[in-house]
């Protein structure tokens, strides 16, 4: 037993001596290296630069160490510009040695590889790498997942709009990765988008609906106001919202009436967008629902108010019985 | 053999046991820690941060904030607050009826103005004074009640919040600029996680600006240096740890991130306990299992957060008494789980290792000393024996140190001056003699007074991030 605990201190001790030199040997290696990289980075950053503005460069030959340096600060780049500067950007990276790893790192046996790959490929700006990152939507990583729909929104590819929506309703990639990426694809997927909002899943019309708030023009009116007497309490409210990001002024009467719905997140959603369309023969019903409604659908009403006609708010905060979001409301305006 | 000698091999055996059973435990944690923070700082590479700062869909937080008697730190920390980096955030102040100038340095410093708010009375409260809003920062709201502790104050702000999230945050700690963009990720990617916690360290000795820890640096004197250690170890090994093996049952009071619904749910902070922070996740976690509408709790091992350890022995012993009354206080509430298979991994692995080693180890740890004192004195140990042991157990403790420190380096590289690296390093020495043992005696101490019926949270004392130390909650 004594010999045991002997060796046992003994073992501990050298253990711990080893901890100490590997922590110095770390901290020195990685602060070389870090400092090394700062110096590369600062030489190579002019040359990037001139790479994404189009620039004319000397042309000299690169290290490899120095060649994935670049290709990092152009990648960074890349995510604070657009237009033409991004396509330069693609075109940089085209057949490129960096852009053949990442796209072979895509089906790598490693998950935080493929989801950095897939990553690092929305940053190359090249559209021939997006049926391959479509593919890792259905990563078994959520990582890749949500580094590939990220990629595919920086890429701006509609043909991942349809696979997006799914993703947004299926909660494979969390929503606000999915939502984000579908705004960056843009105007390209509005053809899906108005096929969708006819779909028989509730869950994809209301996704889609939403995102024709954000994406759609005029033209789009008439599906969302379809959408403002859909079955689904859900399509009901993001059709409601959506009509209000829109500011449809024929979508005004329909609104009025959705405050009179019986769920009341879809009467929530209604007072808001009244608020965003500025409809003034809505006032009398705000100013009910402020009064009498759940709470946040009457708060809702009164914020609503506010944006609509602050001399009106405060009129009905001065009432009897105006009750506490009115009041609430007026003093904010106050403030 | 005698009865004496009897008792201090069966003495020494427990002891024996208990020390291998604890240090096999520490070990694995340390083991999993290595593995899951460089595998967390690899996902960082290919994390969609500006996505998630620019969707709107992105859930918006409501940060409540405690504050009794704190007029020495709440308007630098309020200040860091209202500088968050994230898309939709509010700050909600609830003055807990501070009988210093905790409200006043607030109305002077945000230009306060009084509002009639509307709330929704969705938890029991200590009645509200007044709620004011910020003409400055039209997020920052402050609400103004009658004493009712700590866990009312924050069911204060559970009604008053409007986020789907919300921020649970101690009034003396400041907060990273990023830090909820850090820690929201749990929740977008699983509807299931109802907690989130993140890595507070010791700001003492650190330079504070504004609100923001601008450098990072180990507090100067011994005894908040070891806490400086101490919570690395805390948290880099510990709670990583059990994010692997079946999810944390702590979130820190200091700073913690949490689905509103399920708290409100599961029926807020409870009043009656001094380990709110603890019991509100138990709860929760414990409803979340039995309805089945999730319970995960989630610990991001990034800093997020800084918090000031307490300077002098006095005040350590009363926060460390009160944590295991705490800790005393929600085991036995929730006595239900030990060994329940019915709540999986939390019930059969988890509970009953915060019961057994946990709230224990300072009765095994004493006991174990004054064994071994009693034994060298009246000749039942064999002194050999005793003095490797006693080797052993301080080089363990040690190696342990040294693993996260070098783990902390190996990845956050904190504290960048070799001399502070060093400092803590020489710091880690005197942990096991005499500082483990003092933070023992008073965890024993806790203990007893629960046991005996004692309650109370004890007077706490700030020094403020730049000044003299001063009473508070």
């Amino acid at each position: 037993m004594l010999e045991a605990l002997g060796i046992g201190a003994l073992v501990l001790a050298v253990l711990s001596v080893l901890f100490l030199v590997a922590l110095v040997l770390r901290r020195t290696s990685l602060a070389r290296a870090e400092r090394r990289r700062n110096e590369l980075e600062a030489r190579l950053r002019p040359l990037a630069l001139a790479l994404v503005d189009g620039d004319e460069v000397e042309e000299r030959e690169l290290s490899a160490e120095e060649r994935a340096i670049l290709a990092e600060a152009i990648g960074r780049l890349s995510r604070s510009v657009s237009g033409e500067a991004r396509e330069r950007i693609g075109e940089y990276f085209a057949g490129t040695e960096a852009y053949t790893a990442e796209v072979g790192a895509l089906r790598d046996h490693r998950a935080w590889r493929r989801a950095t790959a897939a990553y690092r490929l929305g940053d190359m700006g090249c559209p021939e790498a997006v049926p391959a990152i479509l593919r890792r939507l259905d990563d078994r990583d959520p990582d890749a997942r949500a580094a590939a729909a990220r990629s595919l929104g920086r890429l701006a590819a509609p043909e991942a709009a349809e696979p997006l929506v799914h993703t947004l309703v299926s909660g494979t990639v969390p929503r606000a990765i999915a939502f984000r990426a579908l705004l960056d694809i843009g105007p390209g997927t509005l053809p899906v988008l108005r096929t969708l909002v006819h779909d028989p899943d509730q869950d994809v019309r209301a996704s889609a609906i939403e995102l024709l708030g954000w994406l759609g023009d005029a033209s789009d009116d008439s599906a969302v106001i379809e959408g403002v007497s859909d079955p689904a309490a859900e399509v009901r409210a993001r059709a409601a919202g959506a009509l209000g990001r829109l500011a449809s002024a024929d979508g005004a009467d329909v609104l009025t009436r959705a405050l009179d719905d019986r769920i009341y997140f879809v009467r929530l959603h209604a007072a808001r967008a009244l608020g965003q369309v500025g409809e003034h023969a809505a006032i009398p019903a705000l100013v009910r629902q402020a009064r009498e409604d759940r709470f946040e659908a009457a708060r809702a009403a009164a914020e609503a108010l506010a944006r609509i006609d602050p001399d009106a708010l405060l009129a009905a905060a001065d009432e009897p019985g105006a009750g506490p979001h009115l009041h609430e409301a007026a003093d904010l305006l106050r403030v | 053999m005698s009865w004496f000698h009897t008792l201090a091999i069966a003495l020494a055996t427990i002891t024996l046991a208990y020390f291998a059973a604890l240090n096999v435990v520490y070990l694995a944690f340390t083991a999993i820690a290595w593995r899951d923070l460089n595998r967390h700082l690899r996902a960082r590479g290919h994390a969609p941060d500006d996505e998630i700062f620019s969707s709107p869909v992105t859930p918006p937080v409501s940060v409540l904030v405690p504050a009794y008697n704190e007029e020495p730190t709440i308007v630098e920390s309020v200040r860091s607050l209202l500088g968050l980096r994230y898309p939709l955030h509010e700050v909600i102040v609830v003055n807990d009826g501070s009988s210093d100038a905790t409200l006043g340095r607030l109305r002077e410093a945000f230009d306060l103005v009084p509002v009639r708010k509307a709330l929704r009375v969705l938890l029991p409260t200590a009645p509200i004074r007044g709620v004011y809003v910020s003409r400055r920062h039209h997020h920052l709201w402050v609400v103004d009640k009658e004493n009712g502790g700590k866990a009312d104050a924050l069911n204060v702000g559970l009604d008053v919040a409007g986020g789907e999230l919300v921020c649970a945050i101690d009034s003396d700690t400041l907060v990273e600029a990023d830090a909820l963009q850090r820690m929201i990720r749990p929740f977008l990617v699983s509807s299931e996680v109802v907690a989130v916690g993140g890595t507070i360290r010791a700001v003492n000795g650190c330079e504070v600006r504004a609100g923001r820890v601008v450098k990072e640096r180990p507090p100067r004197r011994l005894l908040p240096a070891l806490q400086a250690v101490e919570y690395l170890r805390a948290f880099l090994a510990g709670r990583l740890g059990w994010n692997r093996l079946g999810g944390n049952l702590v979130i820190s009071g200091a700073f913690g991130l949490f689905r509103r619904e399920p708290m409100i749910e599961a029926g807020g902070y409870l009043h009656e306990t001094v380990g709110e922070d603890m019991e509100v996740v138990v709860r929760m976690r414990r409803r979340g299992r039995r309805a089945g509408t999730g319970e995960q709790v989630v610990f991001v091992p990034d800093p997020v957060a800084w918090t000031e350890v307490p300077e002098r022995a006095r005040i350590l012993a009363r926060q460390r008494d009160r944590w295991h009354r705490g800790l005393a206080d929600v085991l036995r509430r929730h006595q239900g789980l030990a060994f329940n298979p019915r709540y999986g991994r939390v019930g059969l692995l988890v509970f009953p290792y915060f019961l057994l080693i946990e709230l224990l180890a300072p009765v095994v740890e004493l006991v174990g000393i004054v064994a071994v004192v009693l034994g060298l004195l009246f000749g039942a140990v064999n002194i050999p024996f005793a003095v490797l042991f006693l080797l052993v157990a301080y080089g363990f403790g040690l190696l342990l140190t040294a693993w996260t420190l070098v783990l902390e380096q190996w990845t956050y590289r904190g504290y960048g001056r070799l001399r502070d690296r060093v400092w803590l390093l020489f710091v880690s020495l005197f942990e096991g003699l005499g500082y483990r043992q003092m933070t023992a005696v008073w965890r024993l101490r806790g203990l007893i007074g629960y046991l005996r019926g004692r309650r109370e949270w004890g007077v706490m004392t700030r020094s403020g991030f730049t000044g003299d130390e001063q009473p508070s909650a």
